[in-house]
């Protein structure tokens, strides 16, 4: 089953003659417990899709589904909910909340669709224990290490239960034995959890522990490679 | 998100630059506790007189003037006569206008509801004194001029009034003593000096000799802003005054009066009173009951005190302009934050609601603050005023509130933050979620 499909996606910013196309016409099915990363050189499009699958931009054209429901009908509303509950983020930056606790910065997404406060914490703790930091669920987020900060990240991201997450670049930020161990992290959620993992990145060994590699270049798919059957994960798809 | 968390979460933000915080609701707390301290001083003073006006009574009593007189008086105090000389006109400016002739006293009788009417004669003295001393004192007496008028009279240790107020039609001499003269005049007391006597020295005009009269002491009054340091006789003491001051001279001079009381019958109303005060005008006198002397000392305060509020007034706008440049910084800096939360599914409206709750709690807790120094000033000013510059006026409380004008003010407060808010709250709710999570 399809988790996230879109069709014809086009989009452009700037009008007339400063009109500037980043996406020209995609099409992409993303089956549900898939690992997919979006590769491609800067200004090729790419964070710009990753953006339009996770409905944070409206695509100038093209339709986009999740869940067999089509996004543009949607409203703000059911839009904003529908990435609180099926969607987790994990930036490159982090973005955390550097003066709060660990803990209320894995809160956070759960804060916002409403979940009392005592379910909230137990979630929250739970999600840290997933990524091994439940020890640090009081210290401030200000004083972890890169590699830490993104493990709470991740666990904000996970908090919510959610069918997708999106992580942009999430070991850009990382020197490559702490990178390593985040990508075990993401795939071991893919893995256990059935959670469908959408990359943005440039690093091509990254993109090579995913199921599928779809190459991005002047805003149209170029390649859209799936790993040799082999080494496919079991659960990994149908 | 739950409202509850919008409000945490708001307060929590406040609390991440303290030093700013503290300064945007030090700005509100100037200018909320500048209207509170106002407003309360106004309360407080118009407590004052209105107890005064109550316990003074003087219903059913009105003072007449000529109009000639009030105009005379307002150009000499520069109001209306400009620069220009002032032609003579015999009809608003000889003599005989400013006074009120017997006729006209005969007409004003007839007047609808008007009892009685009383010329308010020329009755001066030159001295008080007593045969408890040599010492004499000066004394400004004033014949009671109806006895619907209930003056204060000071109550001794025992609780009990000292003395009354001075009988009208008593054919014993009387006077009222203001407080202080008991003491001075040699007597061990308030007390003590009620129904004792006096002595008045009075002029003969015409010979400038000095004769003296004797006055029994009928009370003590206590000091108040009605009484204006006059000391009340009877018709009896002030016939004899009169007997003194205008011997051997034509009684023309004795019947010239430039004020009048009257009577009238309070059953008719504010529109009888109003029909009285029309029936004067026509015949070219103005009335004035107590009400409308103590409404103009009122209304004067009220507008030292309007100036005052509309400092207080500017002041807050000033202070609701460092909230929305409190908050505009607010947003700038947590553009991330936001980008991130919008991301994460916080909608549109509620970001709107946590920086305007942001708002909102600036002007609650300047205001509040505010209310509270205020609170602590009447504490603290209240017993050193009456102890200082109020002792002479017992039951005058300098600074006095009202629960409900406190709980508005603060309301209002909140609700000019709220709408200096609305401007970086709505930047904020509007923000990009991409373009504020790129943001530097």
């Amino acid at each position: 089953m399809n988790v996230i499909a879109a069709r014809g996606l086009k989009k452009s910013y700037g009008k007339k003659s400063s009109r500037f196309d980043a996406l020209r016409g995609i099409d992409i099915d993303i089956k549900e417990g898939e690992s997919v990363a979006i590769i491609g050189k800067s200004g090729s499009g790419k964070s710009t899709l990753m953006h339009l699958l996770a409905l944070l931009d409206k695509p100038t054209e093209g339709k986009i589904g999740v869940n067999g429901k089509i996004a543009s009908k949607l409203k703000e509303r059911q839009v904003n909910k529908l990435r609180n509950q099926e969607f987790g983020f994990v930036f490159q930056q982090f973005f955390m909340n550097a003066n709060d606790s660990v803990l209320s910065n894995v809160i956070l997404p759960l804060k916002i669709s409403g979940i009392s406060k005592r379910e909230r914490k137990n979630r929250a703790m739970e999600a840290l224990k997933t990524v091994e930091l439940d020890d640090k669920a009081k210290a401030k987020a200000r004083d972890l290490s890169g590699g830490q900060k993104q493990r709470v990240c991740i666990a904000r991201a996970l908090v919510n239960n959610p069918k997708v997450i999106f992580a942009d670049e999430p070991t850009g930020n990382l020197d490559s034995t702490t990178g390593e161990k985040i990508e075990d992290l993401l795939f071991s959620l893919n893995l256990n959890n059935r959670i469908t993992l959408i990359i943005v990145t440039h690093d091509s060994d990254l993109a090579a522990r995913c199921d599928r590699q779809l190459h991005i270049k002047d805003g149209k798919i170029k390649k859209d490679l799936a790993k040799p059957k082999a080494s496919v994960k079991k659960g990994g798809r149908k | 998100m739950k409202i509850w968390d919008v409000i945490t979460t708001a307060n929590s933000n406040l609390m991440r630059n303290k030093g700013r915080t503290f300064l945007t609701i030090l700005a509100i707390f100037i200018g909320s506790f500048t209207i509170i301290a106002t407003s309360g001083i106004r309360t407080g003073v118009n407590n004052y007189i209105d107890a005064q006006l109550d316990s003074a009574g003087g219903e059913g009593y009105i003072e007449i003037m000529p109009e000639a007189m009030r105009d005379m008086a307002q150009s000499q105090m520069g109001f209306g006569g400009g620069d220009e000389p002032q032609e003579y006109d015999p009809k608003k400016n000889s003599a005989e206008m400013r006074a009120i002739n017997k006729t006209d006293l005969a007409k004003i009788r007839k007047i609808k509801g008007v009892q009685s009417v009383k010329p308010a004669r020329n009755v001066k003295a030159e001295y008080i004194t007593s045969s408890e001393t040599d010492k004499k004192f000066v004394i400004s007496p004033q014949a009671l001029p109806s006895d619907r008028i209930n003056l204060d009279i000071a109550k001794g240790k025992d609780g009990k009034p000292d003395g009354r107020l001075v009988s009208i039609n008593d054919p014993t001499p009387e006077i009222d003593l203001l407080p202080g003269y008991a003491k001075a005049l040699g007597f061990k007391s308030d007390e003590d000096a009620v129904g004792k006597t006096v002595k008045l020295g009075v002029v003969e005009s015409a010979t400038m000799q000095v004769r003296t009269v004797e006055a029994r002491v009928a009370g003590v009054l206590n000091k108040s802003v009605i009484n204006m340091g006059r000391s009340w006789i009877n018709t009896a003491l002030e016939d004899k005054i009169l007997d003194i001051t205008y011997a051997k001279m034509p009684q023309s001079y004795r019947d010239q009066v430039y004020f009048a009381t009257a009577e009238w019958d309070t059953k008719l109303g504010d529109k009888g009173l109003e029909d009285i005060k029309d029936g004067l005008k026509k015949l070219g006198y103005i009335g004035m009951t107590m009400e409308d002397e103590v409404g103009m000392v009122k209304s004067f305060f009220d507008a030292i005190i309007l100036v005052f509020t509309i400092f207080g007034g500017i002041a807050l706008l000033a202070a609701s302009i460092g909230i929305i440049n409190t908050l505009f910084m607010a947003v700038q800096e947590r553009t991330r934050e936001i980008g991130l939360m919008k991301a994460m599914g916080l909608g549109k409206g509620k970001i709107f609601l946590m920086f305007s709750i942001e708002a909102i709690s600036l002007g609650f807790w300047g205001s509040a603050i505010g209310v509270a120094a205020a609170y602590l000033a009447e504490v603290i000013v209240n017993p050193i005023a009456a102890d200082t510059f109020l002792s002479g006026l017992p039951g005058f409380e300098l600074i006095k509130y009202d629960i409900t004008t406190l709980a508005l003010l603060i309301l209002l407060v909140m609700l000019i933050a709220f709408l200096a808010g609305t401007l970086p709250a709505r930047r904020a709710s509007k923000k990009d979620p991409i373009e504020a999570l790129r943001y530097e």
